[in-house]
């Protein structure tokens, strides 16, 4: 530790930190535009000019490591003169135009200018006149005159996310920050640099020209998008969400988010959103709606019993109303018939589930079938600045499709579909032999994967690595056996696991009583399709979109006389339910999140549910009142634990390890991999139509030259009987004999084929004329 | 007596005296007080030689308004149609009169000089809803008879 004084205040602070952090500690703000923490210091902009005794020029606060005994000043008469000289200078060509620039209000420029700014400009030559509201994708406007050219958009692409496609442009007074042969920025991080523009250079086109800073309200919240559970700043104007921010939180994230998580907050407000409660397939008061399925409730209960009823929860259900519904269920109804729907069949139990921190601290990471950049893409940039930090950092892939790109090397061990249990538990056996732990895992069957140097690699960094942290995709549930044993083999060292699946908030339905393994839905469904319900109440859930077997849901379908349903959204197979009430979307009413790292977040809403739509409380308080029980919906719940704070409290690892079932290669010629494609996941975005990817399947150049595609077509892929039409893309990066469908798009519900061996030929495409 | 009848011609000689005078009164409507050109009456939108809006919708009346009497809604200017000098100008702009106290501190706040208060004083209606000047109505701005 270096101990330094600033304003007479003195402050330790470890070695290697820059005077501008060491102030920031003190509550001492010094101006600043070019550094952030995130990307390191370059000394670009000037403004944060310090005097350090026995210096003989002011110092760049930013670019200045802490030295033992120095002694800064932040104020005073030179450092004045400094700055003043400083935003001189970067006002000269900055044009007057804060009444239509939509920073006016919260620019760091504006706000220096006026605390530490010369009252006038000495300079009367004509400004420079550049490029103003050009666009550097569909979603990010630059105006060239107003920047300052502190480069932080330029490095953060350029270093941060490694995807170079902003650069500067020019020599001196002309320097211009461009995009990459004026070709748009297309990469998914590309929003945050709205965030990072100190100034009103870099906008968002949603929000161009919406609001100003004292006409709107940012509410503090999270994203509910993917499982990551970004932390974010919602500006809600006039009833509607018109903005979405990163919302840094000191010492975790530095506020990062996805172009996903940025842009697609339009959803609350989709043309397909249901705002009005569907009773017998037609529109209906909400009231009567209400009333009449409490009706049914009551006959349903009275005639058949309590556990004739059934609840499955899902969708973007908040912790507490997932507590209600469970007491609701539980106390009111007095059903045992409790299930939820996810978007995958594996489970992770909690003593394995680990923080983001354990992928800042790995030493070696795993990646079990997902890929970070598609289903969690901040996750990936975590990744990446853990293996910026660390080159030698050990990443392996387990899964059918190569995992890494560019940005991210990964080494893949490519699987065949629902191998990934088996190779890692094969990787595992090469190293551990003998442990008790590997044999109970009963390895059996041909995997059909034997590079033992490969197999051998991973298996050394499975075992002997101190610190490993795997990202599971959940798609194969005999993962959950090898990754206990894992941890049992590994004893002391940490492992720890991030589940990457939705619905975002998984953790937190079974928080809130539901539980989570895929076993319990089955048998719910299964005594349905037996009659033993009579009522089936999909809290959000789209089964037809989500469970393994499709053709038993559709079964149930038939069924089951009363289907209820409750969503943001119609759901698959909505013309069999004889109700559907609108649900209050995450940023319309108060709760909490638990994210992939068990962490629980609050939300809070910025606007009011729209029409008819409510939060689940209002729904169980006036059943309750159909079945003449008393029932409070609200009660002191809370998903905070004392001990552990906001994460949920830590459970033992399983003690029992389920034996593999045996694999053997697989006889067909295509297989069928699905995974999480976060751009795709069921939640409708008008804003972001244009970063839907064009064709959902891939196809590696081989397979597509074998049926005779060319870069793009569209191929029918059966199995079983049941098939899907789906557009298909030619990736490089595919293995030739899989293809590759992302999981629960509506459009084409890939788990009515289910993964494996598939049938695949080229469908003619046919133009209507 | 005599008292009372000097009283009486003294009352009379001064309004006799009055009679001649030009009057302190106006006869309303048909004859107008002529007011200084600072007078805060009704607000306006001013447009330039050329027709365009001068209107940015940037809300800083709206920002600095006491009363909150002002709504102004921005937005990107119709690149087809050109309304305004730039490229973003205020969709809606509305201002509440029963709630405006004529203190003229938009005019004041204003950076593109495009709201002001006209000699206009004639503010009467008979219903709240009129009283509310929508955008058309501040870009044709009344004028006294």
């Amino acid at each position: 530790m270096i101990r330094l004084t600033i304003d007479g205040q003195e402050i330790s602070v470890p070695e290697g930190m820059m005077i501008a952090d060491a102030a920031a500690r003190l509550g001492i703000e010094v101006p600043v535009y070019c550094y952030h923490e995130a990307l390191g210091p370059l000394g670009a902009c000037r403004m944060c000019l310090v005097q350090v005794e026995k210096m003989p020029k002011l110092a760049t606060a930013c670019t200045t490591a802490v030295a033992e005994g120095m002694v800064v000043h932040t104020q005073g008469a030179a450092v004045d003169k400094g700055r003043k000289g400083v935003l001189e200078f970067l006002l000269i060509n900055h044009p007057l135009d804060c009444p239509v620039c939509d920073k006016g209000g919260e620019c760091f420029l504006q706000d220096y200018t006026f605390r530490y700014g010369p009252p006038a400009g000495r300079f009367e030559e004509p400004k420079i006149q550049k490029v103003k509201d050009g666009p550097i994708n569909e979603f990010v406007l630059i105006d060239q005159e107003r920047c300052v050219l502190c480069q932080r958009c330029v490095r953060f692409m350029e270093e941060y996310v490694g995807e170079p496609q902003l650069l500067l442009e020019g020599r001196g007074v002309e320097t211009v920050v461009s995009t990459v042969e004026h070709r748009p920025a297309q990469s998914q991080f590309a929003g945050n640099v709205v965030d990072l523009c100190p100034v009103g250079a870099l906008l968002a086109t949603p929000y161009h020209h919406k609001a100003r800073p004292w006409n709107i309200e940012r509410q503090e919240s999270v994203c509910p998008l993917c499982p990551v559970g970004c932390t974010t700043l919602n500006t809600g104007r006039d009833g509607r969400i018109v903005r979405v921010e990163g919302r840094p939180v000191l010492d975790r994230n530095w506020g990062w988010l996805c172009d996903r998580g940025r842009f697609g907050f339009d959803f609350a407000v989709s043309p397909d959103r249901l705002t009005v409660s569907r009773l017998q397939g037609h529109d209906e008061a909400a009231a009567r709606a209400t009333r009449q399925v409490g009706q049914w409730l009551e006959q349903v209960v009275g005639q058949y019993g309590p556990d004739s009823v059934a609840f499955v929860i899902g969708g973007l259900h908040t912790s507490e109303e997932a507590h209600q519904l469970y007491r609701f269920a539980t106390e009111v109804v007095g059903t045992s018939r409790l299930a939820m729907s996810r978007q995958v069949q594996g489970y992770l139990p909690r003593g394995l589930n680990g923080t983001f921190e354990d992928i800042a601290a790995a030493d070696a990471v795993v990646l079990v079938g997902t890929d970070p950049y598609e289903a969690v893409p901040v996750v990936h940039l975590k990744l990446r600045e853990r293996w910026r930090q660390q080159r030698d950092l050990k990443l392996f892939g387990v899964a059918p499709r190569t995992l890494g790109r560019e940005t991210l090397p990964v080494d893949t061990l490519i699987t065949h579909v629902g191998h990934e249990a088996h190779v890692l538990a094969q990787a595992l056996a090469r190293v551990v032999p003998d442990h008790p732990a590997v044999a109970q895992l009963a390895i059996q069957g041909d995997s059909g994967f034997d590079d033992a140097a490969t197999l051998a690699q991973l298996g050394q960094a499975l075992v002997n690595s101190e610190h490993l942290t795997l990202l599971w995709d959940g798609v194969e549930p005999e993962v959950e056996s090898v990754l206990i044993a894992l941890a049992t083999v590994r004893g002391a060292k940490v492992t720890r696991v991030l589940p990457t699946w939705g619905p975002s908030n998984w953790r937190g339905l079974e928080r809130g009583g539901f539980p989570a393994r895929l076993e319990a839905l089955t048998q719910i469904l299964k005594d349905a399709r037996d009659g033993k319900v009579q009522m089936l109440v999909l809290w959000g859930a789209d089964l037809l979109r989500e469970y393994p077997d499709a053709q038993l849901v559709q079964e149930v379908y038939q069924t089951v006389p009363y289907i209820i349903g409750e969503g943001l959204f119609l759901p698959l197979g909505s013309e069999s339910m004889r109700a559907f009430l609108p649900e209050a979307s995450p940023g319309e009413m108060a709760g909490t999140y638990i994210n992939m790292e068990a962490r629980v977040q609050t939300l809070t809403p910025s606007v009011q549910p729209p029409g008819q739509a409510r939060p689940t409380r209002s729904y169980l308080n006036a059943w309750a009142h159909s079945l003449k029980k008393s029932f409070v919906a609200e009660d002191d719940w809370d998903p905070f634990d004392d001990e552990s704070g906001d994460l949920l409290p830590v459970e033992a690892i399983p003690a029992t390890i389920a034996p593999l079932s045996p694999v053997s290669q697989p006889s067909g010629e295509m297989e069928l991999a699905t995974g999480v494609l976060v751009m795709e996941n069921g939640i409708p975005s008008e804003l972001l139509r244009s970063r839907k990817p064009q064709a959902l399947a891939r196809l590696s150049p081989v397979d597509a030259q074998r049926l005779g595609l060319s870069a793009q077509g569209m191929v029918r892929v059966a199995r079983n009987g049941e098939e899907l039409r789906v557009a298909v893309t030619v990736d490089q990066a595919m293995t030739p004999g899989r293809i590759y469908i992302p999981l629960g798009v509506p459009s084409c519900p890939v788990n009515k084929i289910g993964t494996g061996v598939v049938e695949v030929a080229r469908l003619e495409e046919v133009h209507s004329a | 007596m005599l008292d009372g009848i000097k009283a009486i011609a003294k009352g009379m000689g001064t309004t006799f005296k009055a009679l001649g005078e030009p009057r302190d009164t106006y006869p309303y409507p048909e004859k107008r007080r002529e007011y200084s050109p600072r007078f805060r009456g009704k607000h306006m939108l001013a447009k330039d030689e050329e027709g365009h809006e001068l209107c940015v919708g940037c809300g800083l009346c709206e920002a600095v308004c006491p009363a909150h009497a002002i709504r102004v809604v921005a937005a990107e200017a119709p690149g087809d149609k050109p309304v305004s000098w730039t490229n973003r100008y205020s969709v809606d702009y509305e201002v509440d009169l029963i709630r405006c106290i004529f203190c003229g501190m938009c005019e004041e706040a204003c950076p593109t000089n495009a709201v002001r208060l006209t000699p206009f004083n004639e503010l009467a209606a008979y219903d709240r809803e009129t009283m509310i000047a929508d955008k058309d109505e501040l870009l044709r701005p009344a004028i006294r008879k």
